[in-house]
């Protein structure tokens, strides 16, 4: 199928002119792109009927990946293959190569960014649980030259909702430095391999004296938009690495306390097993990261 | 190159196709344009069923760049409706009346109701949304068992009910006979020691091939119409389109186009799009193109399998099959579709249902019921993947019963001696169905996977194995295809030698991807001594080929290469038998003559002998001092029938290992056994056998067309409808036992049609073994983790599924 | 209608055409450049691959792309990795191994294998079924599909 008539594309070079393109339409006719991968689905479907594309490949300072001490601050231009092929994306990072690496498919890694998945925002995605586990905050220009920062998890609504502004552009996304041995992990199911998340769940944690000092759990793939499991945090603070059975039981409480949807691809119940298994190895790879060991499969 | 050219069949060479495919230089429907060319795009119904109370269409006819735009109305008194006699089986069925675009109202979500002639695509696209249509719902009929309930609302309103076929296949014609066969069967189910009784069920689901379909008309007063189709019958499409809109047949050709982007089957159909298409074309004196969308390809076709089998097999407690009964049902859509009206799949599924086995006595019926979905569409291993299913899964049931390994039940109920007619009337003619099998155990190592088993179990890790297996048609005889499909079953292929010495081969049926330029370059090749280079093959144009019926059912190693040999044969006598005329070799007869390496040659006497360039040439351009009663020119057409049908035959291996946490599994290993025959081209042959299975796994793991409780269908794109990626499925082991069949000239068996078949029962087979300490028995297609899960769930009994 | 002017070169050639906005990459490539080694296979979704071209050397899908998108960018069809008349060692693996059937995905697999092979020199089977995962195939099996690229790999090596 073909995009509904467009009237005009347009390819800024700064994050003013791409904000000046937005506010020479209405409310929803001019729309941007980054890389397209979802956006343009529902562009050919005419989901989304824009007379304007505001192409940002090209807007200067937008992409690129920012490793310093106090953490790392990532283009929202970035694109998964970047992030999947970065060499200083372990321990406390490693989530995000867990997920990067396993987007779509060669092609759609290619072209797709991370800023452009956390500002759509898919029912069945990977990066608004990573940037929720892994505590990333965004940070917003406005087309007044006003900037603001939100964490992800306010960022982050329901499907396809977030909290930016229509005179907005999400200018970067940093990620914390941890304070001590940190580690994160990623892991998605889906029916075939790297299909859209039925559910993905992502888990961050610090290790101190041989425990878990302090730990993010988040889900993704939900009705209700990306989730944190707060009772699944509290469970896995004070667990030692090994301890299966409490790892177990974190998860079972992260099944418990989030709602899940039945739709083609799994029952709510089976959504919440998979919260389990999938809970439970992740956080197994997010011990190992922090302990300076390697993440399993 | 290897071989010698005695070499050919069974050498592997290296496709002819592949040049051209590789370098983007095939030609598939959508590269074709005609000047002028006009685009179509159809407006299809948002409802499951509803009346139509209005459509407006002046939105639409106003756009700039709109040429036509055309509703069920305006065409229902200028074309012939549907059934036309051609496309009509001999079988007694309804057969329902329908128009390329829907009169009055739409039976199911995705019908055409009106369509868009624009000179840009984009805007014809824009102008079929601009499109007003409206409905008066009606009640959805979304399923056979609530299709056949007291009182159900009738999909078609002049029918007495939703019944569109049924069939007895084991109890005689009449209701007398039918009840004393019945009773027969009950004794024997009365006195057997197990009886196995199960409701086996199978989703819908196809094939979608990665080119969809397309049309292209183009009609002139004085040649007549010119139609490039998708298609894998386009002699079928001829007449048809010749007698729907009323155009004498000699002004009708159809060319399927030489490259096609993959069939298995779903092209076969006579279809409502391509009536409207050269409808149009007609009437606006343009030519007129439409290139289907995948949502409307999944909308509207390739939809396939969706029967229920209430299944009963009655064994002895040594393992012996005593009989079996079965109930069929299945939900054929609305059943408004040329050739196979949505219920000649389920129609073959119950009859090749026996399979292999020996089955002493059974009742076998069928019930196709119509509902609000789009017809089911012809998909490899036609009709028969649920039955299979069901039958391969039975066979399990009995053993575990048992007590006795499955592999021991089926080698114990194979039939083991050929020609053998089915109780459904099917016939074997040859094989060894022993050989494949024991071929299939001596890579299976049964014992030594035993024991890996139980150690894993040991260890809490599940592994399984699975058998299945199956027997395929090899071409469909005019025995059975008559009746059918209203078609003959006869290969055709006509053989023109060329003055320089070559060979030009034309095929009127339709390949999309089997390598038929290969396979029959490489038997024509053999039979006249030269190379397969110098052979070229055109298909698919009625215009230069002979009357096919299409490439179905597995034709093309049984029933045209075998029509190109005889061809070939034919040809080389007339030659033998001039050379030895201009030779004055008076007591040579054409087997004294041996076509081989370029050369043909006088065998008594090897230092005679002709190039064989010298020896056609000869015959075509100088047509003098020919012996009495010859005359010039070398070119055959053979018509190959075999007496009786033909098969081929499979057995399948496969292991896999079950998360009982999860419901997720792994297939570990696949092994197949196959008699093809005598193989052409082995890397062809595996080609079709990696194929199939792996289109078997898809549709056993994760396609499925899913319809909503309104009738909503939600799955018509690839990112709803699932097909396996490569990181899905494994690498097949493909191993032969072959027996030359005896009824055609190399003793080849057509083979990839009916393949997929038994891989649901052999995959569930081996998951179910897996489980076997849950006692977990799969009914029902899908298999997905989360069904899987809920059974072993159920079977453990212990925490509740959601905790 | 809106339009726009698009300049790209293809396979060295450079096109400058006034499209519709709106056109697809896909579109521009098949119908204005009249290459129509690359294919549709799907309506909107992006999923099937054989409209995989290489957009300055890197796999993408065409279809998810308006042609504006590729201004002043080089693009890579099927029809321009033989050298001339001499097939690449990946196209002629595809042939050795029997890896296509009908042949309408293949010009997507090759161009995005072409690139794989680039990146990842000596890989595994794993990794070459994992590269292939936006490549929807539905005659092969991708058995023999994996074995090509496993053996051009050697060869390129």
């Amino acid at each position: 199928m073909y995009p509904a008539p467009i009237d005009e594309y347009v390819r800024p070079a700064t994050v003013s002119d791409a904000l000046a393109a937005l506010g020479r339409y209405d409310e929803g006719d001019a729309v941007f792109v980054a890389g397209g991968q979802s956006l343009m689905q529902a562009v050919k479907a005419r989901l989304v009927r824009p007379r304007c594309l505001i192409d940002l490949q090209a807007v200067d300072g937008l992409s690129g990946i920012d490793a310093g001490a106090d953490g790392l601050r990532i283009g929202p231009m970035t694109r998964y293959v970047e992030i999947a092929g970065h060499g200083g994306l372990g321990g406390a990072y490693g989530a995000l190569g867990d997920a990067a690496r396993h987007v779509g498919d060669r092609q759609v890694r290619n072209r797709g960014t991370m800023g452009g998945s956390l500002c759509w925002n898919y029912v069945a995605a990977c990066m608004p649980p990573v940037a929720i586990g892994l505590g990333a905050t965004l940070e917003l220009t406005a087309a007044e030259g006003g900037a603001r920062s939100l964490a992800a998890e306010d960022f982050l609504g329901g499907p396809l909702e977030t909290a930016r502004e229509e005179n907005e552009i999400l200018t970067a996304i940093t990620i914390p430095a941890a304070a001590g041995n940190a580690g994160s992990a990623y892991k998605k199911w889906g029916l075939v391999t790297d299909a859209l998340p039925v559910i993905g769940v992502c888990v961050s944690l610090e290790v101190a004296d041989g425990r878990c000092a302090a730990a993010r759990v988040a889900v993704g793939g939900l009705a209700t938009g990306p989730q944190r499991a707060g009772a699944a945090e509290a469970a896995l603070a004070g667990t030692v690495p090994g301890d299966a059975a409490a790892i177990g039981a974190a998860m079972k409480a992260a099944a418990a306390e989030i709602e899940t949807q039945q739709d083609l691809w799994a029952d709510s119940d089976y959504r919440k097993q998979l919260i389990r298994s999938l809970g439970a190895e992740v956080t197994r790879n997010a011990f190992a990261r922090a302990t300076g060991g390697e993440a399993g499969q | 190159m290897t071989g010698t050219s005695q070499g050919w069949v069974g050498s592997q060479f290296h496709r002819k196709e592949d040049h051209r495919l590789t370098t983007g230089r095939g030609r598939f429907f959508a590269d074709i344009v005609r000047p002028g060319m006009l685009h179509i795009v159809f407006k299809r119904s948002d409802h499951a069923h509803a009346r139509i109370t209005g459509i407006d269409v002046s939105a639409a006819r106003a756009m700039s760049g709109v040429v036509a735009v055309v509703t069920g109305d305006d065409i229902k008194d200028a074309i012939l409706p549907m059934p036309q006699p051609v496309v009509q089986p001999a079988l007694p069925a309804v057969y329902p009346k329908h128009w390329p675009l829907a009169v009055g109202k739409v039976k199911w979500h995705g019908e055409p109701v009106a369509a868009v002639v624009a000179r840009d695509p984009y805007v014809a696209a824009d102008a079929a949304e601009a499109i007003e249509v409206g409905y008066d719902p009606l009640p959805y009929v979304g399923d056979p068992e609530s299709a056949l309930a007291d009182g159900a609302t009738l999909v078609h309103e002049d029918w007495e009910d939703n019944v569109i076929f049924e069939m007895d296949f084991t109890g005689g014609a009449d209701a007398d006979a039918q009840a004393a066969h019945e009773a027969k069967v009950q004794e024997v189910f009365d006195g057997a020691d197990i009886v196995i009784k199960e409701r086996f069920t199978c989703h819908r689901c196809g094939v979608a091939p990665m080119e969809t379909r397309g049309a292209l008309f183009d009609w002139d007063e004085s040649d007549g119409m010119t139609g490039w189709l998708t298609t894998q019958r386009p002699h079928i499409d001829r007449l048809a389109l010749s007698d729907i809109l009323d155009i004498p047949a000699e002004k009708m050709r159809i060319i399927a186009p030489r490259d096609q982007g993959g069939g298995f089957g779903v092209k076969a159909p006579f279809y409502r799009e391509p009536m409207l298409v050269a409808h149009m074309a007609r009437t606006l004196g343009r030519p007129v193109r439409w290139v289907e969308t995948r949502q409307e390809h999944l909308m509207a076709v390739s939809q396939e399998r969706d029967q229920i089998h209430d299944l009963e097999v009655a064994a002895a407690n040594d393992g012996t099959l005593l009989a079996i009964r079965n109930r069929g049902l299945a939900d054929c859509g609305d059943g408004c579709e040329g050739v196979y009206w949505g219920f000649l799949m389920p129609f073959l599924g119950s009859v090749e249902l026996p399979n292999a086995y020996d089955w002493p006595i059974g009742d076998i019926k069928v019930k196709v019921a119509v509902t609000n979905k789009s017809a089911l569409s012809p998909a490899r291993a036609f009709g028969e993947l649920p039955t299979r299913f069901a039958m391969e899964r039975a066979i399990d049931m009995v053993a575990r019963r048992c007590g006795m390994e499955p592999a021991d039940v089926r080698r114990k109920n194979l039939v083991a001696t050929l020609p053998y007619t089915s109780i459904t009337n099917e016939y074997f003619d040859s094989g060894d169905f022993i050989k494949v099998w024991d071929n299939l155990m001596a890579h299976a190592d049964l014992p030594g996977f035993r024991a890996r088993q139980a150690e894993a179990r040991a260890a809490g890790r599940y592994l399984g194995i699975g058998f299945g297996l199956g027997v395929e048609l090899s071409g469909v005889a005019s025995e059975l295809f008559v009746p059918m499909e209203n078609q003959p079953g006869y290969g055709a292929a006509t053989v023109r030698l060329d003055p320089r010495g070559k060979v030009l081969v034309f095929e009127g049926d339709a390949p999309g991807g089997q390598g038929h330029e290969t396979t029959v370059a490489q038997a024509v090749a053999q039979s006249f001594g030269i190379h397969p280079n110098d052979v070229v093959v055109t298909t698919g144009d009625t215009g230069t080929t002979p009357f096919g019926s299409g490439t179905v059912g597995a034709r093309a190693g049984s029933y045209f290469v075998s029509a190109a040999v005889q061809a070939c044969d034919f040809l080389k006598e007339k030659i033998a038998r001039i050379m030895a005329h201009d030779l004055a070799l008076a007591d040579a007869s054409p087997a004294d003559f041996e076509f081989r390496d370029g050369f043909v040659t006088y065998t008594k006497d090897a230092n005679i002998k002709k190039t064989f360039r010298e020896a056609v040439e000869r015959i075509i351009m100088a047509p003098i001092n020919l012996p009495e009663g010859e005359s010039g020119g070398l070119e055959h057409t053979a018509f190959f029938e075999a007496e009786k049908p033909m098969i081929a035959f499979n057995a399948d291996v496969c292991t896999v290992e079950v998360d009982i946490e999860t419901g997720q599994f792994e297939i570990l290993s696949w092994t197949t056994s196959e008699d093809v025959g005598q193989i052409i081209n082995p890397q062809i042959v595996e080609g079709q056998m990696q194929g199939a299975i792996v289109q078997g796994l898809s549709n056993t793991m994760f396609e499925e067309f899913v319809y909503d409780e309104n009738g909503q269908q939600l799955t018509a794109d690839f990112e709803n409808y699932k097909l396996a990626t490569a990181a899905d499925v494994p690498d097949i082991t493909v191993t032969h036992a072959p027996t030359p069949c005896p009824y055609t000239p190399l003793g080849s068996r057509g083979i990839g049609e009916g393949r997929p078949s038994d891989v649901p029962g052999t995959l569930c087979n081996a998951v179910c073994d897996a489980l076997e300490p849950f006692g977990v028995e799969i009914t029902e297609l899908p298999l997905r983790p989360n069904s899987l899960w809920r059974l072993i769930q159920a079977a453990r009994g212990d925490e509740a599924a959601a905790s | 209608m809106s339009t726009t002017t698009v300049t790209v070169t293809i396979n060295g050639e450079t096109f400058e055409e006034t499209v519709p906005v709106r056109m697809l990459l896909v579109d521009f490539i098949r119908e204005r450049a009249g290459l129509t080694g690359t294919h549709i296979g799907c309506t909107y979704e992006g999923v099937c691959g054989a409209c995989t071209v290489q957009l300055d050397g890197e796999a993408v899908k065409s279809c998810l792309m308006v042609a504006a998108q590729a201004d002043g960018h080089e693009i890579t069809t099927v029809e321009g990795l033989a050298d001339g008349s001499t097939l690449s060692p990946l196209q002629r693996a595809f042939n050795e191994h029997h890896a296509l059937q009908c042949g309408y995905c293949t010009p997507g697999i090759l161009m995005n294998m072409d690139e794989f092979l680039r990146e990842n020199p000596d890989p595994s089977d794993d990794d070459i079924r994992h590269g292939l995962v936006g490549n929807l195939c539905r005659c092969t099996g991708y058995a023999h599909i994996v074995e090509a690229v496993r053996s051009a790999a050697k060869e390129t090596r």
